[in-house]
């Protein structure tokens, strides 16, 4: 604490003092972090992020704007791009579509962003896509994994597909699992598109799938449920329950010896932050499938360099996690900097153009790159398995998977 | 047979995870006459206590114990400072209460991260009979439900402090001039109300683990139990809550769960057109 204070200079104040103004200026909920040199000669060029800081997937949106802070900062360390320093806008959208649109039409209006990254879940997309790409005449990166079919121009995906997430894994599954498949689900969009695709895969792959049920978004008891997979002897339980249900129905069918009697827990929304929902013993053997894991620093070390660097600027709960959308975000924005850097201006068609086939050689997970004319991402995939506790890569995918949209 | 005894098992113990839950909401709006809003956010406070007592090294039972107490002292202090200016206006009250739980859940929101977060039970595993896996936890519940409604029926109907709580109901007037101090009544009577509240809640959350919104996921499925149950008794509250805690497990066994969660919403509402006393009429235990 002292060696904290005894930093503290005339100039740091003012500097503080300026942010905290702007904060007050801009309201709550925005913040603008300027370059360290934003005296240079040239105009930034604005990112803006539009993430849930706050309301249920807080802790998610947390987790994406300190990824965008480090990626704007290394790259504002590294010289900007094309010669001009990078200015982050962040606007809350608070898990509430309502508040978003507000908050999103301040990046757009206001701040007059070139480029906006953000949004977790599917509805919040749909709700702030209009208002950024039509209305609005801005490129829009969407980072999370999601249940694909957005073939909107001007919109670009950067996290897993359905067929990224399954078409690996189902095959993985059947062969580590058995060939009976529950798909216990949440009732919105996600699940029901993704269960579309998964039993297409499954059913190819020589698979049965016994059960297909949906559940309210807070259903929390699930004893019907658990018997229903028990007693149909099924072998695979292909799970889209999100949370607060997930917890409870994991621990039910733990408890009713679904795992002791050799079933396979799967969940491909399932990373670092959701492990800590149940005790180890109840999801002992669950199987995800995503972009990344921590799991992966020692076989890959630039992922172990992203997960450091990331650990080190932000201790504490908030973690750098596929399942976040974290891995997506920093993808977005590196493919975006290779994007800009091709077209050699900000210009949205210009960036447009490049970012169709951009690429990174390096990222959380390995490389990834635009599919050109889907807006998607290839990228590598990973299947890992909860083994006390933490994840053990168990599969990895043989190249870059294709997200097989648009 | 096997699965026929499991369903009921199962439906037993979450009747009586919604029995543990309304009882101390069923006891502040019955013997007070308001609504408490925040209640569900003493739940999940009674929940946090468990989660901040097992970080800290301590066993869960501990936890467990500490959370009663604590809560309830909370709840009395925040009765002495915000809630009694409500009483002559229920209405008000309800938004007041709403607003105290807003706060707590928002903060608790922030201490935990936003994350999920499990919680060990003090007894885990499950007792296999035969085929049948019963989760032993559960079991527990079950029975601690039975033993605190039968403690707090014999507290309100037996005891001397019982007969004051529901002479300061029925006749205020008439308690204060007895002798009795309506307002102490009232504070202890709150902080009853909320102690069981953080008991349920530490209870229940190694069942569902531990989140912001724990609490408010039963507060709704409180309030319909208090409604057909009856305000104004012991045993309303109580009857209403085993009926829709009963209820919204069992519907799930034989229609779609997405249906059965309206269905029981839909019945509650037809009852309460037909039954708008709800199934126990009437003041007193």
């Amino acid at each position: 604490m002292s060696s904290e204070f005894s930093q503290q200079s005339r100039r740091r104040f003012l500097s503080n003092f300026a942010f905290a103004s702007t904060a007050l200026a801009t309201g709550v909920g925005s913040w603008v972090i300027r370059p360290e040199w934003a005296n240079a000669a040239a105009d930034p060029i604005k990112v803006g992020i539009a993430t849930d800081l706050t309301g249920p997937i807080g802790y998610a949106g947390n987790a994406d704007a300190n990824v965008a802070k480090m990626v704007v900062k290394e790259i504002n360390d590294a010289g900007g791009l094309l010669g001009r320093p990078l200015e982050l806008f962040i606007e809350d959208t608070a898990s509430n579509e309502s508040v978003a649109v507000g908050n999103v039409r301040k990046l757009i209006q206001r701040d007059k962003v070139d480029l906006v990254l953000g949004g977790i879940t599917s509805s919040m997309r749909n709700a702030i896509k209009d208002v950024i790409v039509a209305r609005g005449k801005t490129l829009y990166i969407y980072p999370q994994l999601y249940e694909g079919k957005e073939c909107t121009p001007y919109l670009f995906c950067t996290g897993p597909t359905p067929a990224q997430q399954c078409d690996e894994f189902i095959p993985w599954l059947i062969k580590n699992g058995g060939k009976k498949f529950a798909l216990p689900s949440a009732n919105y969009v996600w699940p029901h598109t993704l269960n579309v695709y998964a039993r297409k895969v499954i059913e190819a792959n020589g698979g049965e799938v016994v059960f297909e049920e949906y559940y309210p978004l807070d259903q929390i008891d699930f004893s019907a449920t658990v018997n229903r997979i028990i007693s149909n002897k099924v072998d695979v339980v292909f799970n889209t329950v999100i949370p607060p249900g997930v917890g409870p129905f994991f621990k039910q069918l733990y408890e009713a010896g679904f795992l002791k009697n050799g079933g396979r827990l799967a969940c491909v929304y399932y990373d670092e932050n959701t492990l800590s929902i149940n005790q180890p013993a109840e999801i002992e053997g669950l199987a995800s499938c995503l972009d990344y894991f921590k799991a992966l620093a020692p076989e890959d070390p630039v992922s172990a360099k992203i997960q450091a660097a990331y650990d080190k600027q932000f201790p504490g709960t908030f973690l750098f996690a596929a399942g976040s959308a974290a891995t997506g975000t920093y993808r977005g924005l590196k493919l975006w900097e290779a994007a800009v850097k091709e077209a050699g201006k900000v210009d949205r068609d210009a960036v447009a153009a490049a970012l169709d086939h951009a690429k990174i050689a390096e990222g959380p997970g390995g490389p990834a790159e635009m599919v050109p004319g889907e807006r998607h991402c290839k990228m590598k995939m990973y299947t890992a398995v909860a083994k006390g506790g933490n994840y053990e890569i168990v599969a990895r995918s043989a190249g870059l998977v294709e997200p097989k949209e648009c | 047979m096997d699965n026929l005894f499991g369903a009921l098992f199962e439906i037993v113990s979450f009747g009586s995870i919604v029995v543990l839950v309304v009882l101390g909401l069923g006891i502040i709006a019955s013997m007070m006459g308001i609504f408490n809003f925040a209640q569900g956010e003493f739940v999940l406070l009674g929940a946090y206590i468990t989660y901040v007592v097992h970080n800290a090294g301590a066993p869960v039972w501990i936890g467990m114990a500490v959370a009663p107490f604590a809560v309830g002292a909370l709840g009395f202090v925040l009765e002495r400072l915000v809630v009694r200016r409500f009483y002559a206006a229920p209405i008000v009250a309800m938004l007041g209460t709403y607003a105290l739980g807003l706060i707590i859940r928002e903060i608790v929101r922030g201490l935990i991260g936003g994350l999920y977060i499990s919680v060990p039970e003090p007894v885990g595993g499950s007792v296999n009979l035969g085929a049948m896996h019963f989760s032993s936890w559960r079991l527990v519940i079950i029975l601690i439900t039975g033993l605190v409604m039968v403690a707090s029926y014999l507290l309100l109907s037996r005891t001397a402090f019982g007969l004051r709580i529901r002479a300061s109901l029925e006749n205020p007037s008439l308690a204060r001039a007895s002798g009795i101090s309506t307002n102490a009544i009232y504070g202890a009577t709150f902080a009853f109300g909320a102690a069981l509240a953080g008991l349920a809640g530490a209870l229940i959350v190694p069942v569902f683990s531990l989140f912001a919104d724990l609490g408010l996921r039963f507060l709704i499925q409180g309030f319909v139990a208090v409604m057909v149950g009856g305000v104004g008794s012991f045993a309303g509250p109580v009857a209403g809550a085993a009926v829709i805690g009963t209820l919204s497990a069992a519907l799930p066994w034989v229609i779609p769960p997405v249906i059965a969660d309206v269905l029981v919403f839909v019945l509650a509402i037809v009852f309460i057109k037909f039954r708008p006393q709800g199934l126990v009429s009437g003041k007193g235990v």
